[in-house]
């Protein structure tokens, strides 16, 4: 048995032309190793696109290496994530679905209290997938606790469990004000657990459990992912043996100074000596200056000039940060939260139980807003009449409220 | 209804003759009305026998008695003999305000059973913790004492009392009752897995469950975490007071840290080179056959493999998760029946420094005021705050028990043997909860460090039944006789008053076709 297990593919992502090019390329391009390698079939583990609603050209992209795929005779079984997936549970997957292009594998039934996740069985191979889709703030957590493990846990076979979500256990130190789970939450005995969501690569055995894989993004999906994977990737697992291959589209290139101390000139120098000692030329270049500076201000410092050097020397593109970056006099701005969903976790946390509700703690108050946020985030499909949409969204929330 | 009279005695040493259809117990509270209008609350605190016969007759009268089988009696043998009680005055309540009492009752002033409408200067404080129910002798009354729960909790917590006397019920009903607030967060180091309750009531039953994050190494219970801690999260200073090292021993520790930063136990058990030299070949396999032991790891084939909960993979985020989770207010309990004392405490001092650090650091940004108070409870606590340990030289314990209050980090030690604690750590431990000690050594520390002058209630501290105790703190007006409720029944009560909510549950996203 062979098969491609990737994630966190987030086509559509990056406002830029360029790197959102490079990340569809990235896509693109694991689609192709793929058929290459001839695997049996291709796990995507959430997340596919950047929301739920991508772009008619992205959607086509997709469309057409999905097609290329079937073609062959390689089916893809796919989970949403929390970028992909909608509350109202219309995502751009359930068009791919329904075009026979590929297989949202979170199926299942309601027994008693029980969630009864049902597998799909891969023609070719035998091998029996399901999984849980991703949701935001971890608002899948009570699939698992809902979740019927005997049963999933006595079918035999190869067995294969898809999720999307960060594990408490094997989550790195970067990632810790990432909200995860415990491992104890996976229903046990799968041959093959297909992570997505985290942005690391891990590949672990796991007493009473089995292979536990994140395969991380197939193209980094923020600056500090690009300083900290440098590329994307996915596995290939092969009878038992699990492969990485590297997405390397563009080389990367991190360019750091400590501004510490040193007046804009003496920056402006450092940083136009390490670019002329550097090999910049279709490198995908990282700047980033950080401390305080000595005297002047921030804006003393020709950043344009320095970014400009870069293209010169053929970069493929340059993306710098400064948020550590300050001036003598100016007072120190504490970014906390390095992502959206970060940020808004914080912002809530914050300002949690200042409306006192009836009957709503400040755990029911906290998912109540997770929910709200999901639900109020849902944008208008195309050929929605504007008061179906409304009448969608007004159902929803009531449907929050009413829990 | 009056159940004496004052006949005599001094400040704080009131001589009571006992009403002859009444009976006053050891702890019992009684009061009594002023002239002015204001009341006294006494508490008993020995009991005696009067008679207005000679002894000599009286021990005549008993030989007649019991050698001559003669129905002899007394006349009027309540006016004859009688029972006296000593009672120390503990309040004075004027006009719902209690202050302390600085004159006597007049004599012959009517000791009266208390009553709850006495008590009405008791309110319920912000943020109450509940300990249990007022208790006046055995009795127990239908008044809640409770106490500012931040405030205690910061200011650390002593229980003291002998095995059996109720320590751990009264831990599980503080833990339950701090479940439903959101001022606290707890690290409870569990030693015998009982506070979760796995296989019986326990928090995890609690309405407010999703603020209970259960950490265990054995077959974890769904929705609990592997406890799984990243060898690199492990500093030197982790091990004072944990691992009995020498001092040779602790400056390998902290020179192969210096060298080898956050690898620095990796480099140490697979034997790599410091630059340093000096230190004796036998002293670093020494400290490094100790590290083997505690962790859990061996070297096989040069490689390191992870056995137990310490792992050179997992676990990286561990500590900070915890410390994240009680700075959000979580209970967090710690499972640690199935490791050595050392493992234990090695846990409890990674998540404590990590804690106290970070709330340090808040206080310093001015962001301290913000963040729920952090309670560590610590079983066995000589094992870290003992004078033998702490004459070795400071640990994070100690250092949270003399500066955590400003830091809003507390201790809630539980002990059999609080004299092996030093008396200045005592002293700062703001609350006590006193149950049954039959030794007097361990009486008498107590008493001597207790925030209210407890020294004539010697016998009443013996004399404390199972589920009895007495509350000694800076933020209550007295020192509080109560009643222990019994964890299971309290939790049946409160769940019966508090039914948990049936969710409506959402599988949004699953194809149910």
């Amino acid at each position: 048995m062979k098969f491609a297990h990737m994630a966190d593919c987030h086509v559509g992502s990056w406002r830029d032309p360029k790197l959102s090019w490079v990340s569809t390329e990235a896509f693109c391009r694991a689609i192709d190793f793929s058929i290459e390698k001839n695997v049996d079939f291709v796990l995507i583990a959430g997340d596919l696109f950047n929301n739920s609603v991508p772009g008619i050209d992205k959607i086509k992209i997709v469309a057409k290496k999905f097609r290329e795929l079937r073609d062959k005779g390689i089916p893809v079984y796919v989970i949403a994530g929390s970028h992909d997936f909608s509350p109202t549970g219309k995502t751009m997957l359930d068009v791919l679905e329904s075009a026979d292009l590929m297989t949202n594998v979170t199926k299942g039934e309601v027994a008693g209290e029980k969630l009864k996740l049902k597998f799909t069985i891969d023609k070719k191979t035998g091998a029996k997938i399901t999984g849980i889709l991703g949701r935001r703030n971890m608002l899948e957590r009570s699939y698992y606790e809902s979740l019927d493990r005997e049963s999933l846990e006595k079918e035999d076979g190869f067995k294969i469990f898809m999720f999307h979500m960060g594990i408490n256990e094997f989550k790195p130190k970067n990632l810790q004000e990432v909200d995860c789970s415990s491992i104890n939450i996976l229903p046990k005995g799968f041959d093959y657990y297909a992570g997505g969501h985290v942005h690391t690569v891990m590949n672990q055995d796991v007493k009473g459990y089995g292979k536990i894989v994140y395969p991380g993004p197939l193209f980094p999906n923020s600056f500090h992912e690009l300083e900290e994977l440098n590329h994307g990737g996915f596995f290939i697992y092969e009878d038992g043996k699990t492969e990485f291959i590297p997405m390397k589209i563009f080389d990367t290139i991190h360019i750091s100074i400590d501004c510490s101390g040193k007046i804009p000139d003496k920056i402006q120098q450092e940083a136009v000596d390490k670019i002329n000692e550097a090999e910049i030329q279709h490198k995908i270049v990282t700047l980033r200056l950080s401390g305080k500076i000595s005297h002047g201000k921030v804006s003393d410092i020709d950043l344009r000039g320095i970014v400009n050097l870069l293209y010169e020397k053929k970069a493929y593109f340059v993306m710098r940060n400064t948020s550590k970056l300050e001036a003598e006099g100016f007072e120190e701005i504490k970014i906390q939260h390095s992502s959206v969903e970060e940020i808004e976790e914080g912002l809530v946390k914050e300002h949690l139980g200042q409306v006192k509700i009836e009957n709503v703690d400040i755990n029911a108050e906290k998912k109540l807003i997770a929910g709200m946020m999901d639900m109020l985030s849902a944008e208008k499909n195309e050929g929605e009449r504007v008061m179906d949409f409304e009448k969608r969204i007004r159902e929803g929330v009531d449907r929050l409220i009413g829990e | 209804m009056i159940k004496g009279q004052v006949i005599g005695g001094e400040i704080g040493k009131i001589v009571v003759r006992q009403k002859s259809d009444t009976e006053i117990e050891l702890g019992e509270l009684l009061i009594a009305d002023t002239e002015n209008g204001s009341k006294i609350l006494f508490q008993c605190y020995d009991l005696l026998y009067g008679s207005q016969l000679s002894q000599q007759t009286l021990e005549l009268v008993s030989g007649m008695k019991l050698e001559e089988d003669t129905d002899l009696d007394f006349m009027e043998p309540q006016l004859r003999n009688y029972s006296l009680a000593y009672l120390k005055p503990l309040l004075l309540i004027k006009e719902n305000k209690a202050s302390l009492c600085k004159s006597l009752p007049k004599f012959f002033s009517e000791i009266k059973e208390l009553k709850k409408e006495d008590l009405k200067f008791i309110t319920k404080p912000e943020n109450a913790i509940y300990l249990g129910k007022m208790r006046s002798g055995s009795k127990r009354l239908d008044m809640d004492v409770m106490l500012k729960g931040d405030d205690i909790f910061s200011h650390h917590v002593l229980i003291s009392g002998t095995t059996g006397r109720g320590k751990s019920v009264l831990v599980s009903n503080i833990i339950w009752n701090s479940l439903s607030q959101d001022y606290c967060g707890m690290l409870v180091l569990d030693p015998h897995d009982e506070y979760y309750g796995r296989n019986k009531l326990g928090m995890k039953d609690h309405p407010n469950k999703s603020k209970v994050v259960y950490y265990t190494s054995k077959n974890p219970p769904a929705g609990a975490k592997t406890l799984k801690i990243n060898l690199k999260s492990i500093k030197p200073s982790h091990f004072s007071g944990v691992l009995e090292l020498s001092d040779p021993q602790v400056h390998a520790l902290y020179t192969y840290y210096k060298q080898y930063g956050e690898k620095w136990v990796e480099s140490i058990i697979l034997d790599k080179p410091i630059d340093v030299p000096g230190f004796h070949e036998g002293t670093i396999a020494v400290a490094r056959r100790k590290l083997i032991t505690t962790l859990d790891v061996r070297l096989k084939e040069g490689r390191l493999v992870c056995e137990g909960i310490f792992d050179y993979q997992a676990g990286e985020s561990t500590i900070g998760d915890i410390t994240r989770e009680l700075q959000n207010g979580k209970v967090v309990i710690v499972d640690t029946s199935n490791f050595s004392g050392s493992v234990e405490l090695l846990i409890g001092s990674m998540i404590a420094s990590e804690a106290f650090k970070k709330y340090k650091h808040y206080n310093m940004e001015g962001t301290l005021k913000g963040k729920p108070v952090i309670s560590i409870v610590l079983e066995e606590a000589p094992r870290v705050l003992g004078k033998e340990i702490l004459e070795r030289g400071q640990n994070i314990f100690s250092t949270i028990a003399r500066e955590g209050r400003k830091f809003k980090v507390g201790l809630l030690a539980i002990t059999q043997l609080p004299s092996l604690i030093p008396r200045d750590i005592l002293a700062n431990m703001n609350t006590k909860i006193i149950l049954g000690i039959e030794m007097a050594q361990e009486r008498q520390a107590i008493i001597e460090s207790a925030s209210q002058d407890l020294s004539d209630d010697n016998r009443n501290i013996a004399s404390l039944d199972k589920g009895e105790a007495i509350v000694t703190s800076t933020f209550s007006r007295f020192a509080t006789p109560i009643a222990i409720p019994f964890f299971d029944e309290e939790v049946k009560e409160y769940l019966a008053k508090n039914p948990a909510k049936k969710v409506k549950k959402d599988f949004a996203g699953i194809n149910f076709n």
